[in-house]
């Protein structure tokens, strides 16, 4: 038979601790960094769009170098998600201060067949907030953009119904050079959020 | 022509196109020079389009969005595509029906120092036993896990890590010969797939019964699905790990006992078996 495998009973035991020790490396890694937003450096491409604006003018990532900008996939008929996060967005820029200069919104929509540049627009105003545009385009347009984010959307195949659309509630946060550094959520505190976005802003 | 629609990739790769488009066309081939049964035939087509569905088809993208269907994914790119592929014992008939020029450079690159030595290390029963549970665990990490699902160059570095796992694996403990010079007695084949049960079962039982939410980018990027909770997509994941996964074993086991007991029946036509 020849030479034949003789640690097969030694490689269970190595396998149980090697086991063992993804389990302790696991439960040591659920307590993610307490108080700063998720990096994302380098992970992440660089801001590139082609959309219209809430005034119904082309935009693109350049109209907005500069500025530290923070981007969100909503759609103005939501009525959970979106309006929380951008109450929370609302007061994140009162926190800002002046610093809120420099830094701008970008409300994505994710159901462009119904929001329009003037939807988008009426919506925004809702909010006290001067630094915030709204984004559309067609499907094909605005799928892309999510793709390119890894954010949940299929242009072709929108999981229909009203306000039954479905989207994560992540802000990408981008330096002002357009590289993208942040991921904040909504278990992040407005205060965590302002503190990190004053780090990315040049002094 | 809606179906066609889920046959278009969601994330294009040249990489995934190139491999599975060459393994089928080199099996064609060797098909009609070889000529292997309709049985080995079934298991190769089989686990190709099973990969080749999983990977770059619209299915990607609710890899992408859900935890527990990129469980399934893994399932499918870690365990059965592989296992269904070596079932095939596919070696003979692809190198009989690549280019006769591409199978000379194999067999000269065989002979060489530097692709043997790593070969065989990754042939090494205990390195591919490490590997292929090290790996689960590795990328089920939260904080691994969260980077390679949002860095797409990671997330097809995590998937291609997969497959080769897998394709290394089942390939020793299922391809009845000796492997790259490794020869296993039907013990250590049946004590390589024993050895990955309980990593699988710790790993799936830990998600399982986690009571928050260990994977927080499904819920920050969006789920594909509606109506399921983090949580509940959470548990469905462990499961399939936990039950799914260390059941493949149990196959495997089944096979080679099967090729066992025919070479004990019928030495002369045992070989041909499972």
């Amino acid at each position: 038979m020849g030479k034949n495998f003789a640690g097969s009973r030694n490689s269970g035991y190595n396998q149980l601790a090697a086991g063992l020790v993804i389990a302790l490396a696991m439960s040591a890694c659920n307590s993610t960094e307490q108080g700063h937003l998720k990096e994302v450096t380098g992970h992440l491409p660089d801001l590139s769009f082609s959309l219209s604006s809430d005034e119904g003018q082309p935009v693109t990532a350049k109209t907005y170098e500069g500025k530290v900008l923070l981007m969100y996939f909503g759609f103005t008929h939501c009525r959970e998600e979106c309006p929380i996060s951008m109450a929370r967005l609302t007061r994140v820029m009162h926190l800002l201060g002046e610093d809120a200069d420099r830094a701008h919104i970008l409300f994505v929509t994710v159901d462009p067949t119904r929001d329009g540049p003037g939807e988008l627009r009426r919506y925004l105003t809702q909010f006290d907030l001067e630094q915030a545009i709204g984004l559309t385009g067609t499907p094909d347009e605005i799928g892309a953009l999510a793709k390119r984010y890894r954010n949940a959307f299929r242009p072709h195949f929108p999981p229909g119904g009203d306000g039954g659309l479905m989207h994560g509630d992540a802000v990408y946060i981008f330096d002002t050079q357009g590289r993208a550094r942040l991921l904040a959520t909504s278990a992040d505190s407005e205060e965590t959020l302002a503190e990190d976005l004053r780090d990315l802003l040049p002094s | 022509m809606e179906w066609f629609y889920w046959l278009v990739p969601w994330e294009e790769s040249t990489l995934v196109v190139a491999a599975t488009g060459s393994a089928a066309l080199f099996f064609l081939r060797g098909c009609a020079l070889v000529r292997p049964s309709l049985h080995r035939k079934l298991c190769f087509w089989g686990g190709l389009s099973l990969v080749y569905l999983v990977s770059h088809t619209q299915l990607d993208y609710y890899s992408e969005h859900q935890f527990f269907i990129h469980r399934l994914q893994h399932l499918a790119l870690h365990h059965l595509g592989p296992f269904l592929i070596v079932l095939s014992r596919p070696c003979p008939v692809l190198l009989r029906g690549m280019p006769s020029r591409m199978r000379q450079a194999f067999h000269l690159m065989a002979g060489w120092k530097s692709i043997q030595y790593p070969v065989q290390a990754l042939c090494n029963p205990v390195v591919s036993v490490v590997l292929f549970s090290t790996l689960i665990g590795f990328w089920l990490l939260p904080s691994i896990h969260f980077t390679a699902m949002i860095d797409w160059r990671l997330y097809r570095v995590m998937n291609w890590s997969m497959f080769l796992s897998g394709l290394i694996f089942w390939g020793l403990v299922l391809t009845p010969g000796p492997v790259v010079g490794v020869k296993l007695s039907p013990g250590s084949r049946i004590g390589m797939m024993l050895a990955i049960i309980p990593p699988q079962i710790v790993i799936g039982a830990l998600i399982f019964f986690t009571s928050h939410e260990l994977y927080p980018i499904y819920t920050i990027c969006g789920r594909a699905i509606g109506g399921i909770n983090a949580l509940a997509d959470q548990q469905i994941g462990g499961i399939i790990l936990w039950i799914h996964g260390a059941m493949m074993s149990a196959v495997g086991i089944l096979v080679v006992i099967l090729r066992e007991l025919m070479l004990a029946e019928y030495p002369k036509h045992g070989e041909k078996v499972a």
